[in-house]
């Protein structure tokens, strides 16, 4: 089993209550230690020392003193009323973002036409501090459908950016406005919640930051440089067919709205849309073939993602992590798309530091960590061993572009005091094995 | 011989790398009715029988070009004749065998593909060849066995275009010489043609999603010498502007000129005459979801000679077509066409009204294996930047 140390730099962590010795005793393995560290989020400790009271925390008899003193149910409630609005002398940060049809190249020869909040694959980083408020005016450009959903945020539901569902969907030339509180602190991320398969395929998602008023990972390690990795992949044919197929479709919406005839006519029935599942059975009574029988649609073909992307590039063309030999950094990295990715460092371990945005009870040592799909992990790559070392997802078939080695999800971590410290690596680009 | 279990179809300039697979597109047309057809000469006939001509296969592959972002594309294509050529319905005709490259703003493609004249407007029959005499411009040089050979012919084009949307078609072509009036196999047409098409998928609510014109120049006539000629016009005019009940009329008309035929004593001759062609088409769609569920088209045309007596012609069809399921379709037609004693001796046996009803069956259907092109004529490429994908 892998021995996990605790950080020289934090000496106050064996101060906490539930310290990391009593934890990993517990849960008896470094994977388990993520996801239970997790779920300690927010708990008294060096690194979330003060953002909750957890006097009236009860202990329950028979359980592990340390779990159950940190289990409880409310300490999810957010930092600030949900339903308030803003009041007098509290920090609006105004945000403009306008949705358009662009052509993104992943690599060199390889481009894609993409939804692109302000023109950009992915969007645009959103940073704030944590208590204020956010105000985003979005505005639709495309033919398409669209939201923002603002994925971590605890916001009144109206804000929450789901079609037909908590709100109507943004409509080509319109804007919404989406205000919310900045909370809970941490690394998020925003999405497009129509078509989520495809409109995040196609670009619409961006980091949001958002600033705690403490930063505690910075007390512990004092990392000087931050880096944001938005991870995620695209299948390019699906892509392409897809919002070509929306685009028309869209477009026969557009002609419906200006022609009142045409609405009567087509009474939603043209699009698969139904008031009820008792219109939805009437339609299929009177002939309407749902899209998904095989009769319709064959067999269906799932997405066969061919380029994985960090921050909309693959290997060669990512940004590179850069570090000095002694300096800590911070990497935030962000499950914005569908498939889960297993990030390695090589010749380093670093800190597992905060999930979902949340401070873990105890940092966790890892080389290699999993990023599901809509999860955040933060951590912290110490400058220890100067070269220049491959990060990427281990898993395999993301080390590609279009199925070609090396490629896809995969930078380098470059220290900029390489050759001072006798190292002497050629930068070499390689997009052929 | 290679080492690979499939070897090459046919030996190739560079017989090196043929490792990349293409995008491989298989399409097919699968026409069978059941025909009943009634001839008004000497007393009259009345004949049944099947008829599964203009059933096609075509299959193509296409891949993305390194260099010049452009699009390499072949396509190999058969399709069945009537009875009046194979006489058992039993021959197949080579109707595409192409090589194609396309970049944005151009396509040059050589080999036998559809004649350009012919396709500006397809109407709504079951077949494409149903009236052709009068729907189509005619290949003078077929001997009017094989209808097909107005519609297919060997050319070189070169296609520019603006913005995916208009398109200026050169063309050189050797239409297949049935009648054998040529000396050579060589170019014995040349002519231009300017096609508009519509924003792919918003046809309904356009008023004119389509149309076109153009110029043809024969190099020979049946006498030997140079000088036919026609053009051309036609297009597709929606009635209304709807989607579950749309009304649209196709309307073409073709005059050659410049033959100095004055009488006809072949059918060649009637293909090549001074003439006006006149058709047109009015069609009902209805989708009541959006997808077909049933048409019927009425198909009218008429034809008159300018330099030759008693050789006008009419026809007309009327095509009631229900889907059944996602490309078959149930389809029945009367067609009937009359023809004047001159026309009708040069090209119907002297019959002068003859007249079918069909019911059958017809199954199409367009398949790609190893996707990774976009269609060229997309939304996204016409309005965002052409991507060639």
């Amino acid at each position: 089993m892998k021995k996990i140390d605790s950080p020289q730099s934090n000496p106050s962590e064996t101060d906490s209550p539930l310290s990391r010795r009593h934890f990993i005793s517990w849960a008896g393995a470094g994977t388990a230690a993520i996801g239970a560290g997790v779920l300690l989020g927010k708990t008294p400790s060096a690194l979330a020392s003060g953002v909750r009271d957890r006097s009236h925390v009860p202990s329950h008899p028979g359980v592990p003193p340390g779990w159950a003193n940190a289990f409880q149910p409310s300490s999810t409630l957010p930092e600030f009323p949900v339903r308030e609005a803003p009041k007098m002398g509290e920090k609006i940060h105004e945000f403009t973002i306008e949705l358009g049809i662009s052509v993104h190249e992943i690599v060199p020869g390889v481009k894609i036409h993409a939804f692109t909040y302000n023109g950009t694959y992915p969007g645009p980083e959103i940073r704030v501090p944590e208590g204020d408020w956010i105000l985003c005016h979005f505005t639709n450009r495309t033919p398409e459908i669209h939201t923002i959903h603002w994925h971590g945020m605890i916001l009144p539901n109206e804000m929450d950016g789901i079609p037909n569902g908590t709100q109507w969907g943004v409509g080509p030339g319109q804007t919404f406005n989406y205000l919310f509180r900045a909370q809970p602190a941490g690394t998020h991320f925003y999405h497009c919640h129509n078509m989520t398969n495809l409109h995040v395929q196609a670009g619409m998602f961006g980091a949001l930051i958002v600033e705690p008023k403490e930063d505690l990972v910075k007390k512990v390690f004092s990392y000087t440089r931050e880096y944001t990795l938005l991870l995620s992949e695209v299948d390019t044919v699906m892509v392409e067919r897809q919002m070509e197929e929306m685009l028309k479709m869209m477009g026969t919406m557009e002609k419906m709205n200006d022609d009142p005839k045409l609405m009567k006519e087509m009474n939603g029935r043209m699009m698969g849309w139904f008031i009820d599942k008792k219109a939805f059975l009437k339609a299929v009574e009177e002939g309407y073939v749902p899209p998904y029988v095989s009769a319709q649609r064959g067999r269906s073909v799932a997405p066969n993602f061919n380029f994985f992307l960090i921050n909309g590039k693959s290997y060669p063309m990512t940004e590179e992590l850069h570090i000095r030999s002694g300096e800590n950094i911070r990497v935030r990295l962000v499950g914005a798309g569908a498939s889960p990715h297993f990030m390695h460092l090589h010749g380093h371990d670093f800190w597992h530091v905060c999930q979902d945005g949340t401070p873990l009870q105890s940092p966790v040592r890892l080389n290699t960590i999993p990023i599901f799909p809509g999860t955040t992990s933060d951590i912290i790559i110490q400058g220890t061993n100067p070269g220049m070392w491959h990060f990427h997802d281990h898993s395999d078939l993301a080390s590609t572009n279009n199925g070609v080695f090396p490629g896809g999800m995969m930078t380098m971590l470059m220290y900029d005091d390489a050759e001072e410290k006798g190292v002497r690596v050629p930068e070499i680009v390689q997009v052929s094995s | 011989m290679g080492s690979s279990f499939a070897n090459q179809a046919q030996p190739v300039p560079v017989p090196e790398d043929q490792s990349l697979s293409p995008q491989v597109n298989i399409s097919g047309v699968g026409a069978a009715t059941f025909n009943v057809a009634h001839s008004l000469a000497s007393g009259g006939k009345t004949q049944a029988g099947m008829n599964f001509s203009d059933s096609a296969l075509v299959v193509g592959a296409a891949q993305r070009l390194s260099t010049l972002s452009g699009i390499g594309s072949m396509g190999l294509g058969l399709l069945t004749l009537d009875d009046t050529v194979s006489g058992k319905a039993s021959q197949l005709f080579l109707h595409q065998a192409f090589v194609d490259f396309q970049a944005e703003r151009f396509e040059a493609l050589i080999g036998r593909s559809d004649n350009p004249t012919a396709h500006v407007v397809d109407f709504p029959t079951i077949r494409g060849d149903d009236l052709v005499t009068l729907t189509n411009p005619l290949d003078p040089y077929s001997n009017g066995k094989n209808s097909e050979e107005n519609r297919y012919s060997n050319v070189t084009s070169v296609t520019l275009n603006q913005g995916l949307q208009t398109f200026e078609n050169f063309h050189a072509q050797h239409l297949i010489d049935s009648a054998g009036i040529g000396t050579e196999q060589g170019i014995n047409s040349f002519g231009a043609s300017f096609e508009y098409l519509g924003v792919p998928g918003m046809e309904p609510f356009s008023r004119v999603p389509s149309f076109g014109f153009g110029y043809e120049h024969f190099t020979t006539n049946s006498g030997g010498k140079s000088g036919l000629n026609q053009i051309y016009l036609g297009g597709v005019v929606n009635l209304n502007t709807s989607v579950t009940n749309r009304w649209d009329l196709r309307f073409q008309d073709v005059v050659g000129f410049g033959s100095g035929l004055w009488a006809f004593q072949s059918v060649t001759d009637s293909y090549q005459a001074d003439s006006n062609s006149l058709a047109a088409s009015l069609r009902y769609l209805s989708s009541p979801f959006g997808s077909p569920g049933y048409q019927l088209a009425l198909t009218a045309a008429g034809k008159n000679y300018f330099k030759v007596d008693r050789s006008r012609s009419y026809g007309a069809a009327l095509t009631g077509v229900k889907r059944l399921g996602q490309g078959f379709d149930l389809v029945a037609q009367y067609m009937g066409q009359y023809r004047d004693r001159a026309l009708a001796v040069a090209q119907s046996s002297g019959i002068a009204y003859e007249q079918t009803f069909e019911v059958g069956f017809v199954f199409n259907f367009d398949t790609t294996l190893n996707l990774h092109l976009s269609p060229r004529r997309s939304i996204l490429n016409q309005q965002h930047q052409y991507v060639p994908n």
